[in-house]
């Protein structure tokens, strides 16, 4: 009986999580359905729960879309310049606060503590970035978040953990600070590394607010706020009026846009989820 | 961090942070008094952080014991866990425009079903008794499945000899889990839920901006979105930068006297 009893509840458990699951992945698989299909059916309001007549009439609208195609050009930039600077500026600083020798590392430590808890908020990074001449150039989404001082708790106390020895032998062998830095800490923290870069890279790839906020010319928007302007401020039937809007609706354009912006996560996230599982637990265990 | 001190001047951009006159209070006196909308903002930002709390916070959690209960050999294990993070690297934009799409009258798949069963259509997005709704659903069904992760990682750290022997005693699946599982991850669950109420405050801006629009304003206008609005906006630094300031003092205090009342309560901390 007893045995009975678990079995049940555990099936019922398994049922809740899949539909849960399915739950989670019906967007995608509605705009995967919607911009792949024919768009004169999803005027007509067949096509609902999966593709019909396979058709690629909104890709091939979306990609030749100039402003579309440049969006994602700065996408890509911003993504690449951010990361690179992101993890270079915080490994640096991770590496300096992990060092006992460092003076005022206390001092250090508590600022990048309280830079956790407390921020100046919005307007006053918004000023300096107008005052530092960043405002509308792709340096206003890179510069302002290079600076995480979560992730450099994260890399510190990882620096940390590694072996003290192998940094002293490397010394008494006459390596420098700097020496110690690119040829022990960085290729014994890989992984970390990796993982945070990853996030970092995610998050430049998704953000939209210092886009909106930083970014007034429509040659410098990147794709979020491409897809904003487009999705839900309806922009785009002045933009397509010609072209497109006679004979593909706007639905097939939008899910089409908004799935070519995604596609890149989509097919990196497989490969990489075990990564950012890890990375997640490293920061809690040690936050 | 200088430009705070915009919050006790009167800024004007062409005199500079340093330039601009100082006033003492005047901008939070003017905010706490006179500012027609403030206590309004205030109460739309807590309202919808106080509705996450209560209904988002726990389901991280639920999920993360159900998927425990889930032997390691079941490949559904692997596959859930794997559809279930997947919304978290989406942008909100994507998310929510998608969401959006649902709900839209006529063509959304919502209220699709809805006109076959009752004959009749909401219009979730416009109307203002849906948005806090809405507002919880889409943080469920985005960070959920991913916020499942932390309590996961505490629930893979509990010894399965304690389990062993209280299967030895005779203890059911809810005992096992009410009297185990749960105090072993409660220091996980009191962190997290005290960094969340650090952030009463602060809702997440790119969320109600994608998903609120002129006609639930009442609702949806909060804090995060009004600073954007009427401080780069408008260019209303001054007054702007205290709401900001008052936001982030706001979740000090709260973090800081909500750590010390566990500390009494449970002798835990998070730091």
């Amino acid at each position: 009986m007893i045995r009975q009893e678990g079995v049940c509840s555990r099936h019922l458990i398994e049922v809740l999580l899949v539909i849960f699951a399915i739950l989670c992945l019906v967007p995608f698989w509605y705009v995967i359905t919607i911009s792949f299909s024919d768009p004169n059916r999803v005027r007509e309001g067949q096509v609902i729960l999966y593709p019909k007549g396979f058709n690629l009439k909104a890709y091939n609208i979306i990609l030749s879309e100039k402003t579309f195609f440049n969006s994602f050009l700065i996408s890509v930039e911003r993504t690449i310049i951010g990361s690179a600077l992101a993890i270079t500026v915080q490994s640096m600083f991770a590496f300096g606060l992990s060092r006992k020798k460092l003076v005022g590392r206390k001092f250090f430590r508590s600022l990048v503590i309280f830079a956790v808890l407390f921020n100046g908020g919005i307007i006053p990074t918004y000023l300096v970035v107008c005052y530092t001449h960043l405002f509308n150039t792709i340096w206003a989404l890179v510069v302002p978040i290079a600076f995480s001082p979560w992730n450099v708790i994260i890399l510190a106390s990882f620096f940390q953990s590694l072996p003290s020895s192998l940094e002293e032998s490397a010394t008494i062998d006459g390596a420098n600070d700097f020496q110690v830095f690119i040829n022990i800490a960085i290729p014994l923290s890989k992984a970390s590394l990796a993982t945070i870069l990853l996030f970092v890279a995610v998050g430049h790839w998704n953000s939209l607010m210092d886009a909106i906020i930083y970014i007034n010319s429509s040659k410098l928007k990147p794709l979020q706020s491409y897809l904003v302007d487009m999705v839900m401020r309806a922009q785009m039937q002045e933009a397509f009026a010609d072209t497109a809007s006679q004979d593909i609706p706007t639905l097939s354009i939008q899910t089409a846009a908004i799935f070519a912006s995604t596609l890149p996560i989509l097919v990196v996230y497989p490969f990489v989820q075990k990564y950012f599982i890890k990375g997640v637990m490293i920061g809690a265990i040690k936050g | 961090m200088f430009g705070l001190s915009l919050a006790f001047k009167d800024f004007s951009f062409a005199k500079g942070v340093f330039g601009s006159k100082w006033v003492g209070f005047k901008n939070f006196s003017y905010l706490f008094t006179k500012h027609p909308s403030f206590y309004h903002l205030v109460w739309n930002t807590l309202c919808i952080s106080l509705l996450k709390l209560l209904f988002y916070f726990p389901v991280p959690i639920v999920i993360a014991l159900m998927i425990n209960e889930i032997p390691a050999s079941n490949p559904l294990k692997r596959w859930v866990q794997t559809m279930i993070y997947l919304p978290h690297f989406v942008s909100w934009v994507v998310f929510g425009s998608i969401f959006i799409q649902f709900l839209m009258p006529d063509t959304g798949i919502v209220n699709k079903i809805l006109l076959m069963l009752t004959g009749k259509q909401i219009f979730f997005m416009t109307e203002v008794k849906w948005f806090r709704p809405i507002v919880i659903i889409t943080e469920i069904l985005k960070s959920a499945g991913w916020g499942s992760i932390l309590y996961l990682a505490a629930l893979s750290g509990i010894s399965p000899e304690l389990y062993e022997e209280a299967t030895l005693e005779g203890a059911s699946r809810f005992q096992k889990t009410s009297k185990i599982t749960i105090p072993c991850i409660s220091d996980t669950i009191i962190t997290l839920l005290l960094l969340e109420i650090g952030k009463l405050m602060d809702v997440g801006f790119e969320q109600i901006y994608v998903l609120a629009n002129t006609s639930v304003f009442s609702v949806g206008d909060v804090l995060s979105t009004y600073i954007y609005r009427v401080g780069v906006g408008q260019a209303n630094y001054s007054m702007t930068t205290a709401i900001g300031f008052f936001q982030s003092c706001v979740g000090l205090v709260l973090i800081i006297s909500t750590n010390q009342i566990c500390k009494k309560l449970f002798d835990k901390t998070i730091w």
